[in-house]
């Protein structure tokens, strides 16, 4: 017997529902930990990540900097997986227009 | 005086503080906009610019500013008293830190969420950037010395925090890569590696680990081993990148911290333990430093103190959803700090001598004089938080060393990003000088950045906490004066009165340039070369930059001011509701 006076079924029922309660709010609590304490961490390696992007980019697009790029054609496939962010980046570098207005915004 | 009553009173005066001296700045002041679109929305990168939650700033914030120094300062200044130390934290607090931290928060955010040196060479001057550099310079310096005795003298002191401090290196560094390589949360592995760290406190207290076998075998004193393997540390510490080992230790730190915090706080309410301190110390020995105005240097953190407009226009701004967030950050990060000087004060005054049959003689024992004030200043906080653990059923030789390491562990990150900022600002007056072995090499600024205060720790007497930190007080004052007046110019420019502001900056400027007079003086005319032909041409430099400051600020002012009169409707920065 349960200490509601229903049988162990009921419990069984009830259970999953407190378990999945107990869960989220351990997983709120998670979210809200790491949010407070290892965000400004997890922001380094993610500058970390942008800074070899960014290293990257550069170099796959040097060509726009006005500088030979001796690999071009075997990084031209790349330039599409550049482009997606292109917007972000050029704002990042301190530019708030990249070449002419079509090219990007 | 029962501590539990002081520490409410201060609180309570604290959120007075908030409710309506903040909301005057907020209102009147600063001028805040809840339509202004901010950095992190206009400048959004995903990574330093994005929109925060205020709370989660808030504690960033506050994370980023509390550190080891708003102990040790009131932990020495008790000496005169618990009153005036505990008064020009409350004043401080309510009416120059909350506006120095909200200000450079506020100016931050209208100025693309540029640092305050930057803002400063738009604002003041293109001189007031050089300054700044110069300023930072020498307060990193004394960060970087004082910080490395604290250090020393609790290695050395408590030779059972050592094991547990070691430990905390490799555990960030495994923790750091199982959370990054796992992509897990970082709850469970922080909760596992707290309770490694407290595992090796009796651990520690089993195998103490002292260097005085070795120190004897080559010859010199223990803690200046301690020293040269601290600086060692550093230098390599501070070349590996921030996310390797500095960023998990000082997330593991805080933890740690706020432990510390609750039990501080805990412990007052629990134990009813009575001051033991006098209000004012009347029996101060013939020849020890005048409170007036050294106390107003010996708390620089806790009261007010410029490092924090470095992360509040560094880094705080680029989070802020709102600019009105800019008041519950800023104004409440600096009420932050001002509580854990409180904890000091409470640690150094009551929470020493809760154990003694006469409270007040064994609190005079600690501080005789001001040398030995001085010099255990950090022992005397450990021992009152030790105590105050012990109303919480925490034994006292646990509550030591669990104590030191929260202090260590603080001092460490300190020293560690200290010596990265000091390698930066080396670089940067390199590059104003054109010296191209120091711009162009990244190994002899950072070996600059250790030997210089490395220089100043070795010396022989304890001047790192007598006299060090009153310097890495009078150069944290200046720095904050020189926000204080970036801030004022701009509120000026606004067409705002800028009150609120000046008393503080005129304040800070005044006690800061006095506290110099009154140290050259002493440096000028004692026995020991030492202070002749070191600490009093040093003292003489940050005089010179003090005066620098008020010539700059006085000047800026002056222009902002008759702008003001000759256009009086016309703001300088309309508020933005693009976006």
């Amino acid at each position: 017997m349960t200490r509601d006076g229903g049988d162990g079924h009921a419990a069984r029922e009830q259970h999953p529902g407190r378990v999945r309660r107990l869960l989220d709010a351990w997983r709120r609590f998670e979210a809200f930990h790491d949010a407070v304490f290892a965000s400004r961490w997890r922001r380094a390696l993610r500058r970390e990540a942008q800074t070899q992007a960014d290293t990257m980019r550069a170099l796959v697009l040097l060509e726009t900097l006005g500088v030979d790029n001796p690999v071009a054609y075997e990084t031209l496939d790349l330039i599409p997986a550049m482009i997606a962010d292109l917007h972000e980046w050029h704002q990042r570098m301190g530019d708030p227009e990249y070449g002419n207005p079509e090219v990007c915004c | 005086m029962p501590a539990v009553v002081v520490m409410v009173v201060v609180l309570a005066i604290f959120a007075l503080g908030y409710r309506f001296y903040s909301e005057y700045l907020a209102k009147r002041v600063y001028a805040l906009d809840p339509a202004f679109v901010t950095p992190a929305h206009s400048q959004r990168d995903g990574v330093d610019f994005v929109p925060t939650n205020r709370h989660i700033v808030f504690s960033h914030h506050f994370i980023s500013v509390a550190g080891a120094a708003p102990i040790v300062g009131p932990a020495v200044a008790v000496f005169w008293g618990w009153g005036p130390a505990l008064l020009w934290v409350v004043l401080g607090t309510v009416f120059a830190a909350g506006v120095h931290d909200f200000g450079s928060l506020a100016v931050s955010v209208r100025h693309n969420a540029r640092s305050i040196g930057t803002i400063a060479s738009d604002v003041i001057s293109r001189r007031a950037r050089t300054l700044f550099l110069l300023i930072i310079f020498f307060l990193v310096t004394m960060v970087n010395a004082v910080f490395a005795v604290v250090i020393a003298n609790l290695f050395q002191g408590t030779p059972e925090a050592v094991l547990p401090v070691l430990v905390t290196i490799p555990l960030a560094i495994g923790v750091g890569q199982y959370v990054y390589r796992r992509r897990t949360a970082a709850l469970l592995p922080s909760i596992v590696a707290l309770l490694i760290v407290y595992a090796c406190i009796p651990l520690g207290q089993v195998v103490p680990i002292t260097l005085d076998p070795v120190a004897g075998a080559i010859g010199i004193e223990a803690h200046t081993l301690w020293i040269v393997l601290i600086y060692v540390y550093t230098f390599f510490a501070s070349r590996l990148p921030v996310w390797l080992l500095l960023q998990p230790r000082d997330y593991i730190n805080q933890h740690q911290m706020m432990l510390a915090l609750a039990v501080i706080l805990l412990g007052v309410v629990v134990g009813m333990n009575t001051m033991a301190a006098p209000v004012v110390n009347n029996d101060i020995p013939e020849g020890s430093p005048p409170w007036f105005p050294l106390l107003f240097v010996t708390i620089a953190c806790g009261a007010v103190s410029g490092f924090h407009s470095l992360v509040s226009s560094g880094t705080t701004a680029k989070q802020l959803d709102k600019e009105t967030d800019a008041r519950y950050v800023g104004y409440m990060g600096a009420l932050g700090e001002g509580t854990l000087a409180l904890c000091s004060i409470l640690a150094c005054a009551a929470g020493v001598a809760v154990f003694a049959n006469n409270p007040r003689s064994e609190w005079q024992g600690l501080y005789t004089d001001f040398d030995t004030a001085s010099g255990s200043a950090v022992g005397n906080f450990t021992q009152g938080v030790a105590n105050f653990a012990n109303n919480l059923f925490i034994p006292v030789d646990v509550g030591i060393v669990f104590a030191a390491v929260v202090v260590i562990s603080f001092a460490a990150t300190s020293l560690d990003t200290a010596v990265r900022l000091q390698r930066y600002i080396i670089q940067e007056i390199a590059e104003i000088a054109r010296i191209t072995p120091l711009t162009r090499n990244l190994t002899l600024p950072t070996l600059l950045a250790v030997l210089i205060p490395f220089g100043l720790a070795i010396m022989p007497g304890d001047f790192a906490f007598g006299t060090l930190w009153q310097l890495f007080g009078t150069t944290n004052q200046l720095t904050a004066g020189l926000a204080l007046a970036v801030v004022a110019v701009w509120v000026t420019k606004n067409n705002r009165n800028p009150l609120a502001v000046l008393v503080p900056l005129v304040f800070l400027v005044t006690m800061t340039t006095w506290a110099l007079v009154v140290q050259l003086v002493d440096f000028a005319t004692a026995a020991d070369p030492l202070q002749r032909f070191l600490l009093a041409p040093l003292d003489l430099v940050i005089f010179a930059l003090a005066v620098w400051l008020i010539i700059e600020a006085a000047v800026a002012f002056r222009k902002a001011w008759a702008a003001r009169s000759q256009a009086p409707a016309t703001p300088t920065e309309p508020s933005r509701t693009e976006d």
